[in-house]
Parts: C-alpha cells; structure tokens; sequence
C-alpha cells in the first residue's frame, strides 16, 4: 500500500496505457464520481482502438476539466469556461480526421458555456461531449448551478434555490444532436458502450452524467459528506425510461430520466457538410 | 491546395483587401460574427475561403469566434477573427487564452465610435488601450499593426500573419472605419513577390521538445507542432509549466508573465514601423494613426504652403509603442500635434510619455463618426506653431 501522497506503484493497466504517469493520482475528492466516468471512457477508448495520435481530449473549466486537463498521453486542449464547444468547433473544422472527447460541468455547458452548447447541437458539430452533471458548481465550492434542484440549499441560495433546472439531454435533443443519452456514474457498463456509441457517431454526442460530488453537492444540498449517500440520492431521483412508463407523473416529477433519449445517425452535421460544399465550391 | 493570390488591380474596400491579405497570407479559416464596418470583411471570407479549401463559419458571437479561431489554430490553420469595439470587447476574454497560450492568429479591428454600440456606421479611434490592455490580467504584450489605406491593409494582414507566426502569439489588425470603408486602389501581386511566413515546426523528437520556452524568455520563431503529430501538446486557461501543466507556484507565474512579455520587448528592433513625411527640418510634428493619417498629411503639406516647418509622423506598428522614434522625433521639434479620433487622448498620452517631457504634446480628439478634416488639423498647427 502506498502512503499519501505518493504516486501508488500500481496503476490501472488503463491509466498505464492512456494517461500520463506523471499527473497521476488526479486531484479528485474522495468519492468523487468523476474518476468513474474517467474509467468508463477509457475503456471506450480502449475498445475502439483509439490512439493518442488520432485522439484529442477537450475540455472547459471546472472540476472535471482541472482532473481530466494534461492526463491524456496524446494532445490536450482546455478551453476558457463554457467557451469547450466554441474551441472545440475550430479544432475539429480544422482536423476533421482526428477523434475529439470533450468534457464539460454543468455550469460550464449550461450556464457561461449554454449558448455555444445550443449551437454546438445545432450544428451538430462531430464530437463526443461528456457532460459531468454534479448539480453544482464543484470547483468553486458549492454555488447554485443551472442544474441544482429546485429548494437546493448552496453557498449562493442559502434559502435555498427558487429556479427550475435544466434538463441539458433535452435541450441537446431539441438543438439537433445526432446522440443524446443520460447515465449515472454508476451505470459503468451502459455508459462506456453509449461512449462508444457516441465516439462512433457522426454528428454531436451528448452523453451525461449524474455524478456524486460528496465534497459540496453532499455538504450543502444533502447535508451529508458520504458520497454513498449522495449515490443513494442520485438513484432515488432517477428513473430508467422504461420504469418511467409505469409510474405516475407525480412520481416522475423532479426525477432524471436515464438511457438513451435520441438516436438519429442519419443527421449529417456541419463537418460532413463543409466537406461536400468544398468539393462543390473548392476551384483549385 | 491553391496560394489564394489573386495578382491585379482591384477597387475594392479596405476590408475586402483585409480579406485578400489574409487569404494570400495562407489563412484557412476565419469565424466571425456580423458587425459594422467590418461586414465586408466577413462576407469576402465567406465568398473567397470555400473557393481555396478554407473554412469559414459565422459563429453564435464574438467569443465563440476567437474561441474557435484559436482552437483552428491549434489544429494548424491559420486563422482570423474580426470585429468592432463592442464585438472586440467580447473577443479580448478568448485573446487572453490565445496569448497564454502563445497561439498564433490575427484579430482585426475596425474601429467605430464609441463607447458602447456608439455610432454603429461611423469612424472612431477609442480601442487603442482596449486591446493593449484589455485581456485579463496583464503580464502580457500585444502586437498590432495599423493601416491606413487599402493598399496598407492588404499589406499589413500579410505582416499580422506572419508576425503572429515569428511571435507566437495573437496580432491585431487595427483598422478603423476610414480604412474599412475606403474604396480605391489595391495592387495584388504576383505570389513570388509577397513574403509569407510558415508555421515553424520542431525538429526534435517529442520527448525533447518543450511546448513553452519558459527558460529562454526572449526567444521568436519558436515552433508550434500541430495537434496530432505526436508531440502531446498541453494548451490551457491555466498558469503552466514549460510543457503546458497546470501549476500555481510563484516562479512558474513568473517565468510565464516574463515569457509572454519578454518575447515581444526583447525583440523590439524588429517590430518598429513608422511612416515619416517632411521631419528632416521639421520644428513641429502632426502625429496621427490609422485612417486618421490621411486628413494629417493634408494639414501638414498645407502647413508647408504657407512656409510652416511641419513634419508628419506615424506608428504603422501601434504596439508595442515606438517608444524610440517617438523620442527621436521629440528632440528635434518644439510641438507635437496628436490628432487622434477619441476625446480622452490615448495615443497622445502614449507620444507624451514616451517624449520624456523633450516637446510640448498637444491633442486634437475627437469623439468620432467624421475623421478630423485637413483644415481643422492646420488651424490647429498654426494656432500652436511657435
Ligand atoms: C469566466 C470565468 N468565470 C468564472 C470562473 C470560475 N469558475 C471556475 S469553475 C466554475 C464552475 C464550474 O462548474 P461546473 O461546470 O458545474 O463544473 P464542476 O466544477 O462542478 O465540475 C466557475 C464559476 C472562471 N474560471 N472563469
Ligand atoms: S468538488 Fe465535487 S465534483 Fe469536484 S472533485 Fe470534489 S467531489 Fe468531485
């Protein structure tokens, strides 16, 4: 066993293929949902074959970025917080060739970075987002986000939260992206296929993910640092679709529906579509 | 994939000459969002950029544009983005990254008159400081060229690109509406005669290679690999080490602001243009910038009519300042005349200090939508002359 703080001589034979040594162990609170998810798209990563080299990792600002930033052994490009889409719309229009796996927070894509989201799914720009939903802001310590409950007690609601949340996977619906689906950290197995899923598809992958953040969402909102407990929440709001079917819209209320939401690989996006209209418009 | 030169004599406005430079400088992409008086500029792009395998989008605003025209870059285009004040006000949040980062890419702005959407249609000269100082939290320097014809703006959007690739860093075009505007002449020549700069590459393998000379602060033409080539390439909002991680210690902060600024001031020889007329014998100087200069140049041959000893003189690089040939050109005169098109005097204050208190500097503002007329600018010299 190792001893804090020092770099435990046995990695994960996945950490040991794709991610950088040198930045390991990654800064997440224990419990922290987001190393979960880390996993779940490396072995996506790993089933596909996906190499370092045609493989690029994006990501915004806020937790998820801060531990995902500089860890891919291939290249990394972080973005200002909310402007992922923006940044990762030029690098992708630039390198079409090249894979690119995003990775926003929910005040990064749906509040500063909302806009740039919307019309990533609009255009249905080629990349694969993952979407680290915590219900809070992590990083900062625990302020509302677009995505806490209704009632949430945070640092910035201490009375608590007097506005209704965002459900991010039907906005990316509405917006025209070509996958959309919701997990929890939790769902290992069916969250790594829908990142395959997604790496596969052309047109904007949306993939989110109800996290535990034990550290603020378990402090301020449920009053509890246990991140067992903030698991235990997650699966009390969630509801898999086709369970959803059966139970009243009562019970349904407050609730995140999980799985698959749209699934539409037909839609061509503009990657594809600038490369038709230069071969229609290109002179020499 | 083609040069995109298109050698001839055109009619065209500044901005469609902004346009032409960027395309022969070897731009492939451009995102912009719609403003007054750079449009022109947007839609050339749009017409011009699919016909050479370019890419050109409107994107949802102004950051999202810088954003991606950084991220272009970093896939290895080169790459433009344009607007005016309230747009660029919006822009200087992604400029920040791009300097951080040490990205290669131009900015234009078209100035208007401000503040605010001002007057949307009209000439102002209020963004000299804002893009000098406008990203967030200094320890950087700027580069950034002002034309003031459409014949300079073809020629300059060339030289943005090609000092943002000797630099490493964003360039900004700073143009105004004048120039945007103007419709004359424009030579385009053959592509043999233009000097365009390629993106430096390294030749060390990728373990050798450092993404961010931290060690060797003044150094240019340092290379900047493209994603994909192996060289695992670490690009951040974040304070970073010489291979781009996140660090928040003190002397790393430090090596990095020394980095960012040092590499502009060490290499300050090679960043001074300036347009003098008439200064041999001159005993006071009309200083003006960007489309300004014109109705200047006309104040001081008017000037030389009636037997005044007027010179005139001009950044064409705006930043960093001309700190020495302004210095020079204070020795030898008694008063210095800014004229400049805001009222609160920014390029004059910039020619005072950098006078050491050697003449006496005057300004002639303005708040904008006209440029200052020839006469206006001769009262003013006569009024002042000693
Ligand atoms: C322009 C800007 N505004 C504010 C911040 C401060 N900030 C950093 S992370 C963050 C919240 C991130 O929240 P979220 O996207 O939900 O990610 P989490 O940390 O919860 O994973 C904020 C507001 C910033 N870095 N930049
Ligand atoms: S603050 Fe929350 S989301 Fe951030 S690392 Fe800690 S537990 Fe995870």
């Amino acid at each position: 066993m190792s001893t804090v703080g020092e770099t435990p001589n046995v990695l994960h034979p996945l950490v040991a293929k794709y991610l950088r040594k040198e930045r390991m162990p990654h800064m997440a609170c224990p419990g922290c949902g987001i190393g979960q998810v880390v996993h779940a798209v490396l072995l996506a990563v790993d089933e596909l074959g996906l190499t370092p080299k045609d493989t690029v990792w994006v990501q915004g600002v806020g937790c998820n970025s801060r531990i995902t930033y500089s860890t891919w052994v291939g290249d990394n490009v972080d973005a200002h917080h909310g402007r992922m889409f923006a940044v990762a719309t030029g690098l992708k229009m630039a390198r079409p060739d090249m894979n690119f796996i995003c990775f926003t927070g929910d005040g990064d894509c749906g509040a500063i970075g909302g806009n740039h989201f919307i019309h990533a799914c609009r255009r249905n720009l080629d990349v694969t987002a993952i979407l680290f939903n915590n219900g809070i802001y992590g990083m900062t310590g625990g302020q509302v986000a677009p995505t806490s409950p209704l009632g949430a007690v945070t640092t910035t609601t201490p009375y608590g939260n007097i506005e209704d949340p965002f459900d991010m996977c039907q906005m990316a619906v509405a917006a025209g992206a070509s996958y959309v689906a919701r997990w929890r950290s939790t769902d290992f197995k069916p969250l790594a296929n829908s990142i395959k899923k997604g790496i596969q598809t052309k047109g904007l992958a949306f993939i989110e993910v109800l996290l535990q953040c034990p550290t603020n969402f378990g402090r301020y909102v449920l009053k509890t640092s246990n991140p067992q407990d903030v698991l235990k929440w997650i699966k009390d709001h969630s509801v898999s679709q086709k369970e959803a079917k059966k139970i009243s819209k009562e019970e349904l209320a407050g609730k995140y529906l999980i799985g698959e939401f749209v699934y539409r690989p037909e839609r061509t996006g503009i990657v594809e579509r600038y490369q038709e209209f230069l071969k229609k418009y290109q002179k020499d | 994939m083609s040069s995109g030169v298109k050698p001839g004599k055109y009619f065209v406005q500044g901005d469609e000459a902004i346009a032409e430079g960027a395309i022969a400088a070897g731009c492939r992409f451009f995102a912009g969002y719609p403003i007054t008086p750079c449009s022109e500029t947007s839609e050339t792009m749009a017409r011009r950029l699919p016909e050479v395998g370019g890419v050109c989008l409107q994107m949802e605003d102004e950051l999202a544009s810088i954003h991606a025209v950084g991220g272009a870059s970093v896939g290895g285009l080169k790459a433009m983005t344009i607007s005016s004040g309230p747009g660029i006000s919006l822009k200087l949040e992604g400029l920040g990254w791009g300097i951080k980062n040490e990205i290669p890419y131009v900015v234009v702005d078209v100035q208007r008159a401000g503040p605010s959407n001002g007057v949307a249609t009209r000439v102002g000269q209020g963004d000299f400081y804002t893009i000098r100082y406008g990203s967030a939290g200094g320890n950087s320097s700027i580069i950034a060229l002002s034309p003031k014809s459409t014949q300079e703006a073809f020629d300059l959007t060339i030289e943005c690109f090609n000092l943002a690739e000797i630099f490493r860093c964003p360039v900004f075009l700073l143009a105004d509406e004048t120039v945007g505007h103007t419709r004359e002449l424009l030579l385009i020549p053959e592509e043999s005669e233009l000097k365009v700069v390629k993106r430096v590459k390294p030749t060390v393998p990728p373990e050798q290679f450092l993404m961010y000379p931290l060690d060797t602060p003044g150094v240019i033409n340092y290379p900047f690999p493209n994603i994909g080539e192996g060289y695992g390439i670490c690009v951040s909002p974040y304070t970073h080490n010489s291979k781009g991680y996140a660090s928040t210690a003190q002397d790393m902060q430090e090596k990095m602001a020394k980095r960012l600024v040092f590499k502009v001031t060490e290499n300050l020889d090679k960043l001074v243009r300036v347009e003098k007329q008439k200064m041999e014998d001159a005993e006071f100087a009309v200083v003006a910038y960007g489309g300004n200069a014109r109705p200047a140049i006309a104040a001081v041959e008017m000037a030389r009519e009636q037997g005044m000893k007027v010179g005139f003189f001009r950044p064409i690089i705006v930043w960093p300042f001309p700190d020495g040939e302004v210095l020079k050109v204070a020795e030898k005169v008694k008063n210095i005349l800014v004229c400049e098109l805001n009222i609160d005097g920014q390029l004059s204050r910039e020619v005072a200090r950098a006078s050491k208190g050697k003449a006496e500097v005057y300004l002639l503002g303005s708040g904008g939508v006209e440029p200052h007329l020839p006469a206006q600018i001769f009262n003013e010299i006569r009024r002042l002359y000693p």
